[in-house]
């Protein structure tokens, strides 16, 4: 994608490259000028938190500054492995991304295979159509609908298992049913809006081969074995590898939400624990070096997942 | 699927999953619906299932009296309008230079760009920069920190690209300056684009409860969503002494207020539902 002012610089040795340059930018001013404001806000606002890092390194006092106050160089890091905080947080993070994965993946697919099993256009259309709603819900509103159901004094699940004559459940105390609870309200959340792009995929599968496999006379099993699932295959495997790059990306905006101290034990990932260090107790360099070190996790699981997915699917994520 | 007997046991078990699916996620948003026309005595006993009992419109009276929920609403709007505009403006505007193949630096700047949805420097960082600027307590921090969404600035920008080129090049040979290109041809053009993430920039204003929390500080400038997860950790907070129900009381009070956030969002989504599926797709297809 060289453009002719850079080749022609190329050519001409490099005096006359920044002449080029020079005369590409003029040439661009227009443009450039409609740029500035993109550009400030990336230098600034995504760029400059670089900058706050450096406290990851530092004993941070609001009083003297970043820049001001004393290096410790890796003290919160060595504090941060060498006590419990570590060991809990990866596996918490760790293991309710993982399971959240696994579990919540097939609902979407599966959704949209049933869904373009239905022949009646409108009720296909409304299933659809209502199956999304939760995606435009807030994450506030979402966690007050898991409190009220969940309630162990008026809420309809414990209700049902008293109905079936066992004792209430306190589902957000304990700790065994985090995760659960967790992982149920993500399938919810998110099943419906997911398993949009399946359906695209299938409607992007030649209506040919279908035509063809019904005068060979397949039924609607054989069809959905032979051509919708091997047709969708590709789009599945793209997202379950972009989605295990991101899984460690748990949702905390819910989990703050959700949790307690009765279950930090489980439920305490990385995010939470750098908000409540951090902005609650105010710890600012030792919230900033685990926020550093969870970065640098995702950014190596989201690096190898494009990795396997320019092995496996010959393009990456990118 | 002519010739093919229309209700097979196969169509009709889907069929019946397919309802079940369908009522699983409507029958709690119906519920708060439900929770916040009935009377508060029988919702804390758990009576309220399917309709209201003792029907009233007290917990709608409550809100509207309400010393912050009004208020939490009117900044809603406020911070939404002026959020959702500032991002589609400053979207729209940086998508077209990236959009011009042979325009100055794009490689550079587009590396820039794409670079940050890996580098997530995390919260304490944001904070730090947003309080340096001295942006804490105030509703800039939450329209100007997220200006722009790369994904979406991605979105438009593949957008722009797939647009075709000649009417921009009359233009051009015309005299039109960039600035009135984009202005007057291009964007009135990408109206659904804009429509498609303005919808996702919107959905993310309404609801967003964590950057208003962490970087609002007076109750007063509150959006709605904290307000309702003031709630919800109050009734969080008495939920541990199981037998007082009255510490349960504001339930009809939360579910109203709930109801009425949830209207624009729910007057807008049957509509935007065709960008809610464009949007979705351009980013599954991006990502």
């Amino acid at each position: 994608m060289e453009s002719a002012a850079s080749r022609a610089g190329n050519a001409a040795g490099k005096p006359s490259r920044l002449a080029a340059a020079l005369k590409h930018m003029k040439r661009d001013r227009q443009l450039l000028m409609l740029f500035i404001p993109c550009l400030a806000f990336y230098l600034i606002f995504r760029y400059g938190p670089l900058y706050g890092l450096l406290i990851a390194f530092k004993d941070y006092s609001v009083f003297q500054g970043i820049w001001d106050s004393p290096w410790v160089g890796l003290k919160h890091f060595e504090k941060f492995f060498s006590g419990n905080d570590f060991a809990l947080l990866f596996r918490n993070t760790l293991l309710l991304g993982f399971l959240n994965l696994i579990f919540s993946f097939p609902f979407p697919i599966l959704l949209a295979l049933m869904l373009n099993e239905v022949r009646l256009k409108w009720f296909k259309k409304s299933v659809q159509t209502l199956s999304y709603l939760p995606a435009f819900l807030s994450v506030v509103i979402i966690c007050s609908m898991v409190i009220d159901f969940l309630s162990p004094t008026h809420g309809i699940v414990n209700k049902i298992i008293q109905a079936f004559g066992f004792e209430p459940i306190y589902f957000l105390g304990e700790k065994a049913w985090f995760r659960p609870v967790y992982i149920i309200s993500e399938i919810w959340t998110n099943m419906g809006y997911e398993s949009i792009i399946y359906l695209a995929a299938i409607a992007g599968i030649d209506p040919t081969l279908y035509e063809a496999a019904r005068v060979d006379g397949a039924n609607r099993y054989h069809m959905m074995r032979h051509i919708t699932i091997p047709g969708i295959l590709g789009t599945v495997v793209v997202m379950f590898i972009l989605k295990t790059g991101s899984m460690i990306r748990i949702g905390y905006e819910k989990v703050l939400l959700l949790y307690s101290p009765m279950t930090y034990e489980v439920a305490d990932v990385f995010s939470t624990f750098v908000y409540r260090k951090g902005l609650l107790e105010a710890n600012f360099s030792y919230a900033a070096a685990v926020g550093l070190f969870e970065a640098l996790v995702a950014l190596v699981m989201l690096l190898a997942a494009n990795l396997v997915s320019k092995r496996i699917g010959g393009r990456g994520l990118w | 699927m002519v010739g093919q007997p229309r209700f097979t046991l196969f169509s009709l078990i889907n069929g019946f999953l397919l309802i079940c699916v369908a009522m699983a996620t409507l029958y709690p948003v119906w519920y708060i619906f439900v929770v916040s026309l009935s009377d508060t005595a029988h919702v804390v006993q758990g009576k309220v299932f399917l309709w209201p009992k003792g029907l009233n419109l007290e917990a709608y009276r409550e809100v509207l009296e309400d010393s912050k929920i009004p208020r939490a609403y009117l900044n809603t709007i406020f911070y939404t309008t002026l959020g959702t505009t500032i991002n589609l403006l400053m979207t729209a505007v940086a998508a077209y230079p990236l959009s011009h193949k042979d325009f100055f630096g794009r490689k550079w700047f587009m590396l820039m760009i794409v670079l940050t949805m890996f580098l997530n420097p995390g919260i304490i960082p944001n904070y730090l920069l947003v309080q340096k600027l001295g942006m804490i307590d105030t509703f800039w921090a939450l329209v100007i920190p997220n200006a722009i969404w790369t994904f979406e600035l991605i979105i438009l920008k593949s957008f722009y690209e797939s647009m075709s080129s000649s009417i921009r090049e009359a233009a051009r040979i015309d005299g039109a300056s960039e600035f009135r290109i984009l202005f007057s041809i291009i964007i009135p053009l990408a109206k659904p684009a804009l429509a498609s993430i303005g919808l996702f920039y919107f959905m993310g204003h309404w609801n967003s409860y964590f950057l208003p929390m962490i970087y609002l500080n007076d109750s007063v400038k509150y959006p709605l969503q904290v307000v309702l997860r003031d709630m919800l950790i109050f009734n969080e907070g008495n939920r541990s002494n199981l037998v007082d129900a009255a510490a349960l009381a504001p339930q009809a009070l939360k579910n109203a207020t709930i109801v009425l956030s949830m209207i624009p969002v729910l007057m807008i989504y049957p509509f935007a539902q065709k960008y809610f599926a464009k949007g979705v797709m351009l980013g599954a297809e991006k990502g």
